[in-house]
């Protein structure tokens, strides 16, 4: 559903950095993305997400060009690592900027807040200030405010660093349940194999600008053969 | 606002053309141009010296200080009476040259309260005086980059038991790097274009800056071109000074996890006898230079014509005029400034850095065409076609919003980048734009530096007579020309008094817009 | 100081401030939409500089006299200064809404004639009571004055007798003096040391240079100074001491007399080629020299008449010092040589 084909670009002052991308994910999967850093794991979100501009290859989603879309009009949504909530606004508003970024909800709307709220279980803290959330809680109304947008492609970028292991293991959990429930497509990139295990039946590692392996989670984490797997997973 | 920031470029050119019209309409006015005999003439070169050696010092004595002062204030969130402080620091600039030149001479004049005797004219006067213009000024500019430091990187800092040599190298001079050069161009420019305070307690024309050379080549030998020469000459020097400055900027990296970037940590790392001792040696000593100066002309004013000449109809009428022309023209200013800003903070976020900077720079430095010049150079273009004796205010409306321009760019530029690299990929992701954006999220993060852009250009304008004076003005007279009036009607008493008028509005003026816009302290956190 | 007694034109003051500033935003409101639809109302447009035009100037009593005898409408415009006016006729030429303009000194009036924007006067000038013949048949003089250090009696008490001795006396009183390029006075102190020094004025401004405290960009500065104490004395005019007496009571203030004697500016107003109105113009400069007019000069413009007899000058006046023997260069030596002679001061003073 989400086809990323032969996706290229240049980075760096003198063209050093080459990055190149073919992946496809399905509606109602979340694929993680692992790898050293510079490997180009934000490169890709970035593409997908349209904060950079590719030199070659096509994105498509449903089987429609969006790589020449501007940001806001992609059929996306991201979760970003931080500052993904306004601080002066309080946590239905920063819900409600997914539905009208001017907050000009109607009724029906004010109820999708509540209802994509309740589903990540922050029912009734609708008034509080991000200030006054943990930063579990805050990642969760970044999540909500995912939902509410009904967009089939998340992209989730390292949305959990910051969290205690119960608490990756809870939201992890919701993530998938959510992305299987609203039938989207998802990308995570996570530092942490463990947190893939959780959230995804497939994994890409990353390396050098190209997806170097992508498999079945429990297959790639355990893929001993590969000495660069080996050496970023740190066993020997 | 498009997407590629052309309202910025747009005006950043509408601003370029509406500065050097002006130069344009006079280089055709008698004479030759361009005028090369000033690049052989000695008066000159001895004037370009003096103008160069006494900016440079007026500099470095206003912004060296003033990064202590700012580091001062920033440690201290709780001081006494903060707002009233930051006032006083905004102060300065509003007060007309002529008031503090007297100020200064009360203060350190024959007769003074720390008398300096004939020491004080020459190189001495012009930098007390200037650094009385400027380190308040550099101080209000560069503190929003110190309170910008998360309170993550404090903690860390305090972990790490770091002491305040590190402190400062590690985390306060990295946030000030940013505003630092900016700033510091800005004063530059200030005291480049100094004339009454250069000529009146520079002792005699060994004191001459290249400002005195454009007003006599205009006025007293009227060679425009020659006058359009010398303000090229002037402008260019900035335009150098300007590059230099786009190269030293470097914006703070945005590392993650700032959190709440404005929460201060009131206690950390600031409660040693030592750290107190030196904070307050630094605000009491700039408190003090200020309030000297200030005290001088409040005691000058306070004299037994007061009440007579706070009743007369010129007084209050000039007082209203110049609240009118203050508010219009940083209403103007700001708006310019913001939207110069939005399409330089996007080159800068898409990567052209130096086309944000340069963007900046342009704005910057239209401020050193001198006032005289421009007066002229639109009179000279206009007068056919209207009368300009009678669009005096909305002429003078236009010159001090330029002017202010630069005021904007400074205290708006940082803040502006910071914001965009925490929250711009949300904002574009979210499809948050335009009108939305600002009133949403730009205008409630940004409140704070907005509201003291704003009261900056409005005190700017408030204290001007710039090119007021150029024009017939017996319909609307405003609080520096009534004042100047009086003082050439021997009225010093009188004059006096709208001098503490002056301030006394232009210090309300300030707490009130930066209330206003700024919000609360902390607003939004 | 205690409060002047000269009030200036009186005006009623409206019950509340709101009204006022209701009335100035629409003035000024007014003033945008209006502008160009009423450029030229008036009868007669006189260029004046803004001390002349202010309230407490001559400009709204002169208005007043010469309105009421002519039934007409007169206009002041007030700009900066001399230079300012002069500068502002260059570059409007024969274009110019102005039918006169008033305030022209003798070492402006050489470039203002080559302008070749004035026309005769033509007008009897026998009335006059200035110290020198006047021929000029462009301008005609309104008042006059002479430049003078003045000092406060309370901190000197026997000031130098003559020029001489206040650049020679190594231990004389220090002085504040204004800048040629930019002020009147200035320029006038100036053509007064080319006057009894000759050839010998650099050296002469070389002895005094290290008693003048500081050289101003204008007058206001300079006095303003004087006052604070920061010199004895100051270069004015010999009539401020008059102001002194006659606005506030106070006699501590006294011109110092030179026995070369002083230099003199004559202020004059001319008419223009371009008037709509010369007849109307020409009524105006014989106005001048009309009692009325000359009677409000003395306390307004607080320097000598140029068409009034001593036994009319208010008496604080003829309490003043005698300036005589009158120094002065005709206008066409200013312009030959000011260039020069601001070059050799300049030369002089930045040693």
């Amino acid at each position: 559903m989400l086809d990323i084909n032969g996706l290229s670009c240049v980075l760096g002052n003198e063209g050093e950095l080459t990055f190149e991308f073919d992946l496809r994910v399905e509606r109602g999967e979340i694929v993680s993305i692992i790898g050293p850093s510079g490997s180009g794991k934000s490169t890709l979100l970035n593409l997908v997400g349209g904060f950079l501009v590719p030199d070659h290859g096509t994105i498509l989603v449903d089987n429609i060009q969006i790589q020449t879309l501007p940001p806001g009009d992609r059929p996306v949504s991201t979760v970003f690592q931080e500052h993904n909530l306004f601080p002066h606004l309080s946590v239905a508003d920063n819900v409600a900027l997914g539905i009208h970024p001017g907050l000009k909800l109607d009724k029906y709307q004010h109820e999708q807040v509540n209802d994509a709220l309740a589903r990540v279980h922050l029912h009734g803290f609708n008034e509080r200030k991000p200030g006054a959330l943990s930063s579990g809680q805050r990642q969760r109304v970044s999540i909500a405010r995912a939902l509410v947008r009904e967009r089939p492609v998340l992209l989730l970028d390292e949305p959990l660093s910051g969290l205690g292991p119960a608490l990756r293991h809870e939201l992890l959990t919701l993530l998938r349940e959510l992305v299987e429930r609203e039938f989207m497509a998802a990308l995570l990139v996570s530092h942490h194999p463990e947190d893939t295990r959780v959230a995804s039946t497939r994994t890409a590692f990353l390396t050098g600008g190209r997806i170097h392996a992508i498999a079945d989670t429990h297959v790639l984490l355990e893929d001993l053969e590969d000495p660069l797997i080996r050496e970023y997973l740190g066993r020997e | 606002m498009s997407p590629s920031g052309g309202i910025g470029v747009v005006l950043a050119c509408v601003v370029v053309i509406l500065a050097l019209a002006p130069l344009v309409a006079l280089t055709g006015y008698g004479g030759t141009f361009p005028d090369t005999g000033i690049f052989a003439d000695p008066y000159l070169a001895r004037v370009l010296r003096f103008s160069l050696l006494q900016a440079s010092l007026s500099t470095l004595l206003s912004v060296l200080p003033a990064i202590l002062v700012a580091r001062a204030l920033a440690r201290r969130p709780n001081l006494p009476a903060r707002r009233l402080v930051l006032g006083l620091l905004g102060v300065p600039l509003v007060v007309p040259s002529i008031v503090v030149v007297l100020g200064v001479v009360s203060v350190f004049g024959a007769d003074g309260w720390l008398p300096l005797g004939r020491r004080l004219y020459g190189l001495t006067g012009i930098l007390i005086a200037h650094v009385f213009f400027n380190l308040p000024l550099a101080a209000r500019l560069l503190l929003p980059s110190l309170e910008q430091i998360p309170s993550a990187q404090r903690r860390l800092a305090h972990q790490l038991g770091f002491n305040s040599w590190q402190y400062w190298r590690h985390i306060e001079w990295p946030a000030l790097r940013g505003a630092l050069p900016g700033t510091a161009l800005l004063i530059f420019m200030l005291c480049l274009t100094s004339f009454a305070v250069v000529l009146t307690l520079g002792g005699g024309p060994r004191s001459t800056t290249l400002e005195v050379a454009i007003y006599q080549s205009l006025r007293f030998d009227f060679n425009p071109p020659r006058a359009v020469s010398l303000a090229l000459m002037q402008l260019g020097l900035c335009a150098m000074l300007a590059m230099l400055s786009v190269r030293l900027t470097r914006h703070r990296e945005v590392e993650g996890d700032s959190g709440g970037a404005r929460h201060f940590d009131r206690t950390l790392g600031s409660n040693t006898g030592w750290a107190r001792l030196a904070d307050g040696t630094a605000i009491g000593t700039a408190l003090a230079l200020v309030a000297g100066v200030l005290t001088a002309i409040v005691v000058d004013g306070a004299n037994t014509t007061m009440i007579s000449v706070l009743n007369r109809p010129e007084v209050l009428d000039s007082l209203f005029t110049s609240l009118f022309i203050a508010l219009i023209a940083a209403a103007m200013a700001t708006l310019c400034g913001w939207l110069i800003l939005t399409s330089s903070t996007r080159f800068a976020a898409g990567g052209r850095e130096w086309l944000g900077n340069t963007l900046e720079g342009i704005a910057t430095i239209v401020y050193v065409v001198p006032p005289l010049v421009i007066g002229t150079g639109y009179f000279l273009m206009l007068h056919r076609l209207v009368d300009l004796d009678r669009l005096t205010v909305p002429v003078v409306i236009a010159v001090n919003a330029l002017m202010g321009l630069p005021f904007v760019i400074r205290s708006l530029a940082a803040p502006m980048r910071q914001r965009a690299a925490e929250y711009g990929r949300l904002c574009t992701s979210l499809k948050i734009c335009g009108w939305q954006r600002f009133v949403l999220v730009d205008f409630p993060l940004l409140r704070r530096p907005l509201g003291l852009a704003a009261a900056l250009a409005a005190a700017l304008s408030f204290g001007d007579l710039g090119v007021v004076a150029l024009f017939a003005s017996n319909e609307q007279s405003t609080l520096p020309l009534l004042l100047y009036r009086y003082l050439s009607a021997y009225r010093v008493n009188e004059a006096a008094v709208v001098g503490l008028l002056l301030l006394g509005s232009c210090l309300m003026l300030f707490v009130l817009v930066e209330r206003v816009l700024g919000g609360p302290r902390h607003a939004g956190h | 100081m205690k409060p002047h007694t000269v009030s200036p034109k009186s005006r009623a003051i409206p019950a509340h401030g709101e009204t006022l500033q209701m009335k100035t935003l629409l003035s000024i409101l007014l003033t945008l939409a209006v502008s160009p639809a009423i450029a030229s109302a008036a009868d007669l447009t006189i260029y004046t500089y803004d001390s002349f035009a202010s309230e407490w100037g001559p400009g709204p009593r002169v208005e007043a006299a010469f309105e009421s005898r002519c039934g007409c409408d007169i206009e002041l415009v007030g700009l900066a200064d001399g230079v300012a006016l002069l500068n502002r006729l260059k570059i409007e030429g024969s274009g110019s809404d102005a039918d006169i303009v008033l305030g022209l000194d003798t070492n402006l009036t050489a470039e203002a004639r080559a302008t070749g924007l004035f026309r005769d006067h033509g007008i009897d000038t026998d009335s006059l009571t200035l110290p020198i013949d006047w021929t000029d048949s462009k301008f005609l003089p309104y008042d006059f004055g002479y430049f003078a250090f003045v000092y406060n009696t309370e901190k000197l008490s026997s000031p130098p007798k003559s020029l001489k001795a206040l650049v020679e006396d190594t231990d004389g009183p220090t002085v504040i003096i204004q800048d040629p390029r930019t002020s009147t006075p200035g320029l006038g102190l100036l053509l007064w040391f080319r006057h009894v020094f000759g050839d010998d004025a650099a050296t002469a401004w070389g002895q005094l240079a290290p008693r003048i405290v500081t050289v101003t960009k204008g007058w206001s500065e300079a006095y303003g100074m004087f006052l604070k104490n920061e010199a004895p004395m100051v270069l004015s005019y010999t009539t401020s001491p008059a102001y002194h007496q006659i606005a506030e009571q106070n006699s501590r203030f006294a011109a110092a007399r030179f026995d070369e004697g002083h230099y003199l500016q004559v202020e004059v107003a001319g008419m223009l080629e371009s008037s709509n109105n010369p007849t109307l113009a020409r009524e105006f400069l014989r106005f001048m020299l009309d009692e009325t007019f000359q009677e409000i000069i003395p306390t307004s413009n607080w320097m000598y008449p140029a068409a009034l007899p001593e036994s009319k000058l208010p008496q604080e006046f003829n309490a003043l010092i005698d300036p005589q023997p009158v120094q002065f260069f005709d206008d066409e030596t200013v312009a030959a040589n000011r260039r020069a002679w601001i070059d050799e001061w300049l030369e002089a003073l930045s040693r």
